[in-house]
């Protein structure tokens, strides 16, 4: 155990104390309840985030995940509203005098959209009651409208432009979320963990649209059944399939084309979902010779099987691959796959739960044709986890559960591909680890107005044995050279062979959580937030953007877990009758145990990363705003972000000031400002049109400040890390939709989506290099900038 | 060895990008001292004749780019015999000798006096290993339809080797620098290609017929090596996303009198082949 444990111990008794006085809500009251599934009545998707409530009362639900709701209230009579973004509020009258079963299907709007009049509380809205704050949530139907590169509907990007996340510039892969890392997100594919979110080195991102029902971005306030992440948890839902009718979607873009298949199965006691998506190779690259190509393709799969009432089994896999061939000399492939089996059991109106097996895995290999030999790495995961959620009564629910992840990490091995071949066989030391959890946390509203959300994960990680270990004098893999200024690799003075069955170490912490919502009147509410989160593995990247090579890691002898603190505080108001929403929120976080990379660090191949790294320790900070009109038909948004994050490295036990002399510097992705505007207006049937415009504050990076002469080339110098900044980045997108004449009672419908991304062709500056010109000699600054003005068309249809 | 990765992430980044030369303000630092001291011993010669040069670092994008300094003191000793090398100020940046003595595994110091201020550094001269081949081929290298110039060395077994391999095209302004670790090629035969592949912006043009390529390949010490990777990578590749931040290099030549500025350049002491193959 470590010190950590000191400091949340109070913590923990304070937890075990709210949770007695919670308990002592339960007194024996004249309640029953009410519980089913919400669903959609074209095509059985469970609906989450479906809001209920009994109209005239306080008390109120959500659906879960699954689309599982629970309400208890006394005896009575009572008028049961369901209300769902982009869907017909539905009521219904019961009489409640015992325990009752109520499914309910919402019916979809037809595309009038003067028709839209709702008025509980809705997901994308400001939510003003539940302690729930810093989270994203974004249908699916609000990310297609969104005009995007080349036609690609593209769920990273969306999120994009919310406030408090950002890309590190067009073609890198992955998101950052309030100054994190790409690595401190957990991004889940029904539940299974995916490493790299990004297709074509981030142009595209690996969630095909078309098989996705909804995504929650936490930013924060992360509940306590996620665990393994400081900064992030984006929790992407697959569909389950059409469980009414035989539906065929699909699209031809420019990129790519995609179909998708769904329907029921199992005699109506169950659905499935096949979704296929693939790029056209050589379109992308327009370098010289037709011997280079990129292309990636994916797959997508969920079938559910209903077994009675209270039980349904779901099986769910993702599958996709980047292919590159430069040439011949060079290809490449990798990706994410994984495999999730899961149980829903309904023990009773209360007590739901959820058993889930995942599989899942990243790889990727690189073929150095020219030298014969194949460059492999790879991290898999075994993961099992059950979740429970007991519905007290309307003011008191409660999560708990455990889960267990195991690891195997294949930080790289070289294979010579012919006898010829002047490569050595080569196999990094496998590295494996197992990480547990355990959660409670508890929904309470404590008076009218005031809702608490508080809960503790308990989490322990396990690096264990198999593998060789160096030692270094006094454990000290690097150290300072005071005359040099620079940290010194070490040489191990042995090493130590782990076996199996032994553990190199072990680390635990206790997360706790916690969440408060004060309603100061029906139209606006305050909330504060604090969260602390550990993650044991770390991703090894010294690039400014993160690239599909990078490695993972675990904590170990070497490399501590990162611990982040955040603190967020929250101000939600609803104006004009909830046609408006604003959401002000600021944060402040930090994170220990931050891993930075010495001078010249070397990731690539190499067994002793704990000579090339130093612990550190990151900060950021920021306020966001969120503006946005909810209904009419003009809908959209207007995201401000203003925010620092900064990281400082100090020498610790290898000696001297540090990275960067031990001073603070610039993450490369803080983002001082972040503006985004999205709006769509519905014309009228036929046509929409959407558009974005986005300004940001350039990256962070480091210039010259000075040259001379070796070896005949001009040598540039440098000082400060990521003390200049590129140019800002600034981008119009606009799009719109034609939706052709249909005939009532055809099947088919087909949509045009025509776009144009930059649409004032600004060269935004992806990067900035300095070299020499090769015909001149003089020194010059090269702008590389990705995308200018790029037009698209797609087509999609359904039947 | 060359970063792969690097090359392989670069290549599909252009592929979809455009690039133009913009203006940039940039930060300015004080003029530092610069020293290229990098006694070569070829084979086959007695290695007698040596040069260093001092300059001071300039403004980065400064029109003139090499500012020579006057007036230095410059000596080099060897460590294990003891005998002292002055090398004479030539008034041009140059500072030369004639009675150098190379011995392989001896370890010489510098030591240069410039504007009061005491720098030195020490190194051991390292030993080369045999080219067995140098020879041109099309097929090989990115491109196969473009010529490329390769060469063909033996690593010994069981040690640590660090080599330096530069190639200078009489076509071309500047060389072509490899750093090479036997790490992944202990004990083999291994061959470093070195192709050009035509690109209009960036002015490159393939290999012709009639070109000379002068090839020098060093055995260097592995601080040299690991000196000489950030130098050639952050040459190459700073600013791209996918490259590392770039940060100050740093040499072996210390100043004693004032620790904060280390001279930019390095001291090497190496055994060196150098050839030249003429494109057929």
């Amino acid at each position: 155990m470590k010190q950590n444990e000191k400091r949340s111990g109070p913590a923990l008794g304070c937890m075990v104390l709210c949770l007695l006085l919670g308990a002592s809500f339960m007194y024996a009251q004249n309640n029953f309840t009410i519980s089913g599934k919400v669903t959609d009545q074209s095509n059985g998707e469970t609906l989450f985030g479906t809001s209920i409530f009994l109209k005239g009362t306080d008390i109120g639900a959500i659906t879960n995940e699954y689309g599982f709701y629970s309400i208890s209230a006394p005896r009575g009579s009572y008028t049961l509203v369901f209300s769902y973004m982009g869907f017909n509020e539905i009521t219904k009258e019961v009489v409640l005098d015992q325990n009752m079963t109520l499914d309910v299907e919402l019916v979809e709007f037809s595309t009038q959209l003067d028709e839209v009049e709702v008025t509980a509380d809705e997901p994308e809205r400001a939510v003003l009651r539940k302690p729930e704050m810093s989270v994203s949530k974004l249908n699916i139907k609000t990310v297609k409208q969104m005009p995007v590169v080349l036609g690609e509907v593209d769920i990273i990007k969306s999120l994009q432009i919310l406030p408090g996340v950002t890309s590190n510039g067009e073609g890198s892969s992955g998101f950052h979320v309030r100054g994190g890392a790409v690595d401190q997100n957990l991004v889940l594919l029904d539940e299974a963990i995916i490493y790299n979110t990004s297709h074509l080195l981030g142009f595209f991102s690996v969630f095909n649209a078309d098989a996705v029902k909804d995504l929650k971005l936490y930013k924060g306030g992360i509940p306590a059944r996620f665990g393994g992440r400081v900064s992030s948890v984006l929790d992407v839902r697959q569909k389950d399939g059409n469980s009414k009718n035989f539906e065929m979607t699909g699209g031809i873009g420019a990129i790519s084309s995609r179909l998708a298949l769904e329907g029921p199965m199992f005699k109506d006691r169950g659905s499935f979902l096949v979704a296929g998506r693939g790029s056209y190779a050589h379109l992308f690259l327009k370098l010289a010779g037709e011997d280079n190509s990129a292309s990636f393709y994916d797959l997508n799969l969920k079938t559910n099987y209903n077994l009675n009432k209270n039980n349904r089994l779901y099986l769910s896999g993702y599958f996709g691959r980047d292919l590159f061939d430069i040439g011949g000399s060079f290809s490449s492939s990798y990706g994410n796959a994984s495999g999730n089996l899961r149980w829903n059991h309904i023990f009773n109106d209360r007590l739901f739960s959820n058993l889930s097996l995942i599989y899942s895995n990243y790889d990727y290999e690189l073929n150095i044709n020219d030298f014969e030999f194949d460059w492999v790495s790879s991290i898999q995961n075994y993961n099992i986890k059950y979740d429970l959620k007991y519905y007290f009564n309307d003011a008191f629910k409660l999560d708990f559960g455990a889960s267990t992840i195991k690891y195997v990490f294949d930080p790289g091995q070289i294979k010579p591909t012919s006898p010829t071949s002047a490569i050595n066989e080569l196999q990094l030391d496998e590295k494996r680890a197992l990480e547990s959890a355990v959660y409670i946390n508890a929904e309470h509203k404590l008076t009218d107005n005031l809702t608490a959300q508080y809960g503790i994960r308990f989490s322990h990680f396990n690096r264990m044995g198999g593998q060789p270990l160096n030692n270094y004098l006094d454990d000290r893999p690097l150290v300072y050279n005071s005359s040099l200024r620079i940290y010194e690799r070490q040489d191990p003075i042995g090493e130590t062979v782990y076996s199996k069955s032994e553990r190199i170490e072990t680390f635990s912490n206790f997360e706790p959580r916690v969440s408060l919502a004060y309603q100061l009147n029906g139209l606006s509410s305050v909330k504060a937030g604090y969260s602390r989160a550990a993650q044991y593995i770390h991703l090894l990247s010294n690039t400014s953007a993160v690239t599909p090579i990078d490695v993972w890691t675990p904590s170990g002898k070497y490399i501590k877990p990162q611990l982040s603190d955040q603190f967020a505080l929250g101000y939600f108001r609803n104006f004009k009758d909830k046609e408006y929403s604003m959401e002000v929120e600021t944060f402040y976080k930090t994170v220990d145990n931050r891993i930075d990379y010495i001078d010249g660090s070397d990731l690539i191949g190499n067994n002793t990363i704990e000579r090339e790294v130093l612990s550190g320790e990151s900060r950021a900070y920021g306020l966001e705003v969120l503006l946005r009109k909810n209904e009419g038909a003009f809908t959209g948004w207007v995201a401000y972000t203003l925010a620092k994050s900064e990281q400082r490295t100090p020498g610790g036990n290898a000696g001297g000031p540090g990275i960067n002399n031990g001073d603070w510097y610039s993450t490369p992705y803080d983002r001082t400002h972040d503006i985004s505007v999205t709006g769509a207006y519905q014309l009228n049937e036929k046509w929409s049109f959407g558009t974005n415009a986005i300004f940001q504050t350039g990256r962070p990076v480091t210039y010259p400040n000075g040259q001379y002469q070796y070896e005949g080339v001009s040598i540039a110098s440098y000082s400060d890390r990521n003390a200049d900044r590129l140019p800002a980045y600034y981008r119009l997108d606009v799009s719109a939709t034609y939706r052709p004449n249909r005939k009532p009672n055809n099947r088919w419908k087909g949509e045009w989506v025509f776009g144009i991304y930059n649409v004032f062709n600004r060269k935004n500056a992806a990067s900035i290099s300095f070299g020499q010109n090769l015909e001149t000699g003089a020194n010059e600054a090269t702008r590389t900038a990705i995308f200018g003005i790029v037009p698209s068309v797609t087509y999609n249809f359904k039947f | 060895m060359k970063p792969f990765y690097i090359i392989y992430i670069c290549l599909l980044f252009v592929g979809v990008s455009c690039t133009d030369v913009i203006e940039v303000d940039v930060p300015e630092a004080p003029p530092r001292l610069t020293i290229e001291a990098s006694l070569d011993w070829e084979q086959g010669t007695s290695g007698s004749d040596q040069t260093i040069l001092l300059s001071t670092s300039t403004p980065y994008f400064a029109e003139q780019k090499i500012a020579p300094v006057l007036g230095a003191s410059v000596r080099v000793t060897n460590e294990d015999s003891g005998a002292e090398f002055i090398f004479e100020d030539q008034n041009n940046g140059e500072y030369t000798t004639s009675n150098f003595i190379p011995v392989i595994g001896d370890t010489y110091a510098l030591e240069v006096i410039y504007n009061d201020e005491r720098y030195t550094a020490t190194e051991t001269l390292v030993p080369v290993s045999d080219i067995v081949d140098v020879f041109q081929s099309t097929e090989g290298g990115e491109d196969k339809d473009a010529l490329e110039v390769n060469v063909t060395f033996d690593d010994p077994a069981d040690i640590e080797n660090y080599y330096f391999l530069r190639f200078k095209s009489d076509g071309d302004l500047f060389p072509e620098l490899y750093y090479i670790k036997d790490e992944f090629i202990d004990g083999n035969e291994f061959t470093i290609y070195y192709e050009k592949i035509e690109d209009e912006d960036d002015a490159i043009k393939e290999f012709q017929p009639g070109e000379t390529v002068d090839i020098a390949f060093y055995g260097i010490s592995k601080q040299y090596h690991d000196y000489l990777r950030l130098l050639v990578d952050q040459y190459e590749n700073s600013g791209s996303p996918f490259s590392p931040t770039p940060v100050p290099l740093v040499g072996n030549c210390v100043n004693i009198d004032n620790p904060n500025t280390i001279a930019y350049g390095y001291f090497r002491v190496t055994e060196a082949i150098k050839t030249s193959y003429t494109i057929e």
